[in-house]
């Protein structure tokens, strides 16, 4: 058996990986993503000793998580890169390469993923760039005009025209993956709330689900539906933070500020459960650390009643703007199949028409009693990104509200037993963005010895460069918001 | 036009009017009290169960320019000595101001220089810098601007350019990869200029004080003027820290 088959987070033996030797290891990797696998980790299963590594691929079809292990022995970390013929293991491959020295051989262009050469001295790092008459470069950042993350951006114009942009992250790097090593339980759920301060539930949530799984506990099914419905709240939450933004990038002020309002709304309402408008404190590993009361839950259904019924209007006015129209469409358009071997995850995938959704393909928690439905649109541009967020966002209020009447009996929280020892767990949840994925290993004594995190805004980053071929660079700060990427998710 | 009478209707009058006693929910976690009674000798647990390490013993303290406000001390300890209270107002200065001990029953920062609040009293425009925030104090900066909190309405306001700027607002633990860019950006603020720290990471480091990713030293080259604790603030707490600080 060259590769090992699991469930979302379902726990595995270490020995059950058979770690492969190099060519049968490409060859297993390559055929993998021949047959319609999509890569959601490279990494090592121990971070101190890189020489063995496992490729980790996802397959919506039979919702079936494959893990295939090969060992680089003698220091000789060296491999054919996969990227020309699939290129979206080129970051997973720039990434291994940055942390622990591997060389894929023949990559088409290997970068830095979070270094910066460039700020801190060194071999300065050649940005792509284009020579010609009236071509010019562009440099933003890493410091942007609002009260954003910093990242950097390197644009090659022809007069107005976007031939190639670059981005350029890192600048949020905090070692968070080091850190998870490093700390204690309770140390380690802030951490997970802190990957991606706007993903806090979504990060904390496959952090839970990795650490339960590993320790064999059972969450009722009480604690579950608590912890699904503060997803879809944070769903909410940001699909109108996110509408709110491209509103305010067009000029559209009544709808940013009428998407503003309601946001509070919202959060506020995620507030009356946890105490904190991120749902920072709800997750603990075993459960959720608050239950909700009749009071609560009759406030929380006056908000979302409120929402649901405003949003409603407010979209409806949005997209029936001629002016607001006009300018989605055919914005920052990217192609579906350019989009597939790219990789994108999530809602940008599914505004370009690909059906990617963990709680759909790889149900988890009380999702797999609640199936939620699959919304994609097609055209790729910014009018799609907007619109699919305007769906999901009533799709995921009226599931809300729905469960709020039929919350079930059961257990808040158990106590979770130590992790197992020499295992291994690959736990997915979709956040807001789309696909994040916690991979844990532990040693003998139950102890980590890899955790890596995957934010969707991993995937997607590129997606952004691939929007803006051909995309005026005005439309930049539209199309950036129109994706809505983390920085620190992406820098971890 | 009648659509954009009808949402402009629906909006209603959603400011938050009295930012200084606004009501907030029933478990939100704000100014840590202590009940009046002994720790049991000996006992440690809100020490142990500390992430960050911010509760300190004998005498009892919590520095809230550590606490990430995660209840886990309040939910361990035996004699329920610790409780977190709705109260919001948090910001100080000067920094020890931050660290709660049996007798602080309310925190407020000391009101800025004379010659500070003559410049910025009534127009204060200030320049934000996420130095590894994860996003969740940038959101609360940004939720500052929007229909409930209006910030505008005290004349102060985020701006694009650091040359437009009093001052910076920093958050996040200051990451090894942002402490060029964040000189810069300070340097390029005219003088007389002023720093914030927003959210526990800024302050101290946070959850991420020990990692061999950051580097704080800009913060002990330059003197900050206000701290607002929290994971992340309450844009109120950051509103009514400044207007106490400029003594609105």
């Amino acid at each position: 058996m060259k590769t090992l088959e699991v469930q979302n987070s379902q726990i595995f033996d270490k020995s059950a990986i058979s770690f492969l030797k190099r060519n049968v290891f490409q060859q297993t990797v390559a055929d993998e993503l021949a047959g319609g696998g999509r890569m959601i980790a490279l990494t090592p299963v121990d971070k101190s000793n890189p020489e063995k590594i496992v490729a980790v691929i996802a397959h919506n079809a039979s919702s079936m998580i494959h893990i295939i292990g090969g060992k680089f022995e003698n220091g000789k970390y060296e491999f054919e890169s996969w990227a020309k013929e699939f290129p979206q293991t080129n970051y997973f491959e720039c990434e291994l390469s940055e942390n622990y020295g591997y060389l894929p051989v023949n990559h088409p262009w290997l970068r830095p993923v979070r270094k910066q050469n460039i700020i801190l001295g060194g071999k300065p790092y050649p940005f792509y760039n284009i020579e010609g008459d009236e071509v010019h470069e562009v440099a933003v950042g890493p410091i942007h005009a609002g009260v954003i993350e910093p990242g950097h951006f390197r644009f090659q114009c022809h007069g107005e025209l976007v031939y190639n942009l670059e981005i350029n992250l890192g600048y949020q790097h905090r070692g968070v993956e080091a850190l998870f090593l490093k700390s204690n339980p309770a140390q380690r759920i802030i951490l997970a709330e802190s990957t991606a301060g706007d993903t806090t539930i979504g990060h904390t949530f496959a952090y839970c689900r990795a650490m339960e799984s590993l320790s064999h506990t059972n969450l009722s099914l009480r604690a579950e539906t608590i912890r699904m419905m503060a997803a879809e709240m944070e769903r909410t939450a940001m699909h109108l933070t996110g509408l709110g933004g491209v509103s305010n990038d067009i000029g559209f002020a009544l709808a940013s500020s009428s998407y503003g309002r309601l946001r509070t709304l919202v959060i506020n309402s995620l507030a009356l459960i946890c105490g904190s408008r991120y749902g920072r404190g709800l997750f603990v590993c075993g459960g959720v650390r608050f239950d909700v009361n009749e009071e609560i839950i009759s406030q929380y259904k006056e908000n979302l009643n409120v929402v649901l019924n405003d949003v409603r209007q407010i979209n409806e006015y949005l997209f029936s703007s001629i002016g607001a129209v006009s300018r989605f469409e055919d914005t920052g358009a990217v192609d579906k199949k350019l989009a597939q071997s790219m990789g994108l995850v999530g809602q940008a995938a599914r505004s370009c028409g690909l059906e990617e959704d963990v709680r759909i393909h790889f149900p988890y928690g009380a999702y797999r009693y609640n199936p939620v439905s699959m919304i994609t649109l097609s055209s790729g541009d910014v009018f799609a990104r907007a619109r699919l967020r305007d769906l999901e966002m009533v799709e995921a209020l009226c599931f809300v509200l729905d469960q709020a009447d039929h919350l079930p009996a059961g257990e808040l929280r158990i106590e979770p037993a130590a992790p197992a020892a020499d295992s291994g767990v690959v736990s997915m949840v979709e956040g807001w963005r789309g696909e994040i994925a916690h991979l844990a290993f532990t040693d003998v004594n139950g102890e980590l010895t890899n955790y890596k995190i995957k934010d969707p805004s991993f995937n997607n980053w590129y997606g952004l460069s691939l929007a803006l071929r051909q995309t005026a660079i005005s439309d930049f700060p539209l199309c950036n918001k129109s994706f809505d990427l983390s920085y620190a998710g992406h820098d971890l | 036009m009648n659509d954009a009478i009808k949402i402009r209707i629906l909006q209603g009058d959603p400011i938050v009017h009295d930012v200084r006693n606004a009501s907030f929910p029933s478990r939100y976690r704000g100014l840590p009290v202590f009940a009046d009674k002994e720790c049991p000798p000996g006992c440690n647990k809100c020490v142990e169960v500390c992430p960050t390490g911010a509760i300190s013993l004998n005498p009892l303290k919590i520095d809230l320019g550590l606490c990430v406000f995660c209840p886990l001390c309040q939910e361990t300890c035996p004699e329920k000595i610790i409780r977190f209270t709705d109260d919001y107002h948090v910001a100080a200065y000067p920094r020890e101001r931050l660290i709660v001990g049996r007798n602080t029953k309310s925190i407020k920062p000391e009101a800025a220089s004379e010659k500070i609040r003559k410049y910025f009293g009534k127009s204060l425009k200030l320049r934000q810098v996420s130095a590894g925030g994860c996003n969740g104090c940038e959101l609360e900066l940004t939720a500052l601007s929007n229909v409930n909190f209006d910030l505008g309405r005290y004349g102060i306001e985020f701006t694009a350019s650091p040359r437009h700027a009093d001052g910076i607002v920093i958050t996040g633990p200051i990451t090894k990869n942002m402490t060029a860019a964040l000189s810069l950006c300070y340097e390029a603020v005219p003088h007389p200029k002023i720093i914030i720290l927003f959210g526990t990471c800024a302050i101290s480091g946070g959850i991420f004080k020990d990692s061999e990713q950051i580097d704080r030293k800009f913060l002990n080259d330059n003197k900050i003027d206000l701290y607002i604790p929290g994971c992340p603030p309450n844009p109120l707490t950051f509103m009514c820290g400044l207007l106490d600080w400029l003594d609105r």
